[in-house]
């Protein structure tokens, strides 16, 4: 086996581009939670760049899919993001509520429009 | 969600020997009646159709998802591989999207820790992601604090090896189910990650961090690069960061 081998640089890119660099940060937070104030402006801006990074990385998950969920017209995978947003609010914020009709929304799409 | 509270932790009073291992199995218990660990297991579910379906080795897939442990990471792997990135671009990105657990573990280590050690705290650190730190959220207020760390590990070994479970079915089911129901599988990381984080969302200056990150992603497709999800969080969160500051500051 070589580096270029694919089978094992899907190990590779699992043990040091995802076990690595996300425990790194659970660990550090555990080093850190003892002396870290909640309400410290650095925590407050670190907090604000997850969370646009975590809206990063669901619009890409939307936008640009990897694998068959790409084949759904773009505008059925964006339609059932807004009714799922839609169903969180009108179901007394229930997440699994908006969860459901975005699913219903998303595979009656695919099943009628792909 | 509205239920009952204090779900599948029996009250103090119902059962006399109160030792960890009680504590473990309540967790374990809490664990599989979860409708959050529901969704959990259908978004692995279609994790492991999806790996199939881009020829990612189903090994590497179940590692991935006791190692890492964060599905949206997990995807970015996944993307990666198929895309051929190298190996330190597709660590950064990971490591990006992980930054969130910073916040995330520093907020609930304080509350499950009792008077565990340093060891069982950095492990237990490894268990949580969304699912285990919104039931964790829900659940611990009433126990007791030494009951916390085991009931957290009671459940999140649930969450974890429910999931491992999950991405070998997918992969077992992959090609059998309907087309759009896999569709609807894979669907359910985006939609319910979305939906946690609007329901997390208290200040002005997380609203606007979850909208400028949606706003940029369109943006950065255009411009492209390997390092579009850095940007997209540093200039979505620190333009955040600065208009919130700035209303403060005026309030």
């Amino acid at each position: 086996m070589s580096l270029s081998d694919p089978m094992l640089y899907a190990y590779l890119l699992v043990i040091l581009a995802g076990f690595l660099p996300t425990d790194v940060f659970r660990f550090a937070a555990v080093m850190f939670s003892r002396r870290i104030d909640e309400d410290s402006e650095a925590l407050v801006l670190v907090r604000a760049v997850a969370t646009a990074l975590l809206a990063g990385v669901i619009g890409r998950l939307v936008l640009a899919p990897t694998g068959d969920l790409a084949g759904v017209p773009l505008w059925i995978r964006l339609g059932s993001i807004a009714l799922g947003v839609a169903g969180y609010f009108l179901f007394r914020k229930s997440v699994l509520a908006g969860v459901i009709v975005a699913e219903i929304a998303i595979v009656g799409g695919a099943v009628y429009f792909r | 969600m509205t239920e009952p509270e204090n779900n599948g932790a029996l009250p103090p009073s119902a059962a006399p020997p109160e030792t960890p291992r009680v504590w473990f199995w309540r967790g374990v218990r809490a664990g599989i009646v979860s409708v959050q660990g529901i969704v959990l297991f259908a978004g692995f579910i279609g994790f492991g159709g999806l790996i199939r379906d881009v020829g990612f080795p189903l090994g590497a897939a179940l590692l991935s998802t006791i190692l890492v442990w964060a599905l949206p990471a997990q995807l970015i792997i996944v993307g990666g591989f198929v895309a051929g990135s190298p190996l330190p671009v597709v660590a950064l990105a990971v490591g990006l999207s992980s930054v969130r657990f910073f916040p995330m573990v520093a907020s609930i280590m304080p509350t499950i820790r009792g008077s565990s050690g340093l060891g069982t705290q950095l492990l237990a650190s490894h268990f949580v992601a969304v699912s285990a730190w919104v039931e964790s959220i829900r659940l611990m207020p009433p126990l007791p604090g030494n009951a916390r760390m085991p009931f957290f590990f009671g459940l999140s070994n649930v969450f974890v090896f429910g999931s491992v479970a999950a991405t070998f079915a997918g992969y077992l089911l992959a090609g059998t189910l309907p087309q759009a129901l896999a569709n609807g599988l894979v669907f359910l990381t985006p939609i319910s990650f979305l939906l946690q984080l609007i329901r997390n969302a208290r200040e002005l200056i997380d609203w606007l961090a979850l909208l400028f990150g949606l706003l940029l992603v369109p943006v950065f497709a255009q411009v492209g690069g390997a390092l579009d999800l850095l940007w997209i969080g540093l200039i979505g969160g620190g333009a955040a960061y600065l208009v919130g500051r700035f209303r403060r500051k005026k309030a």
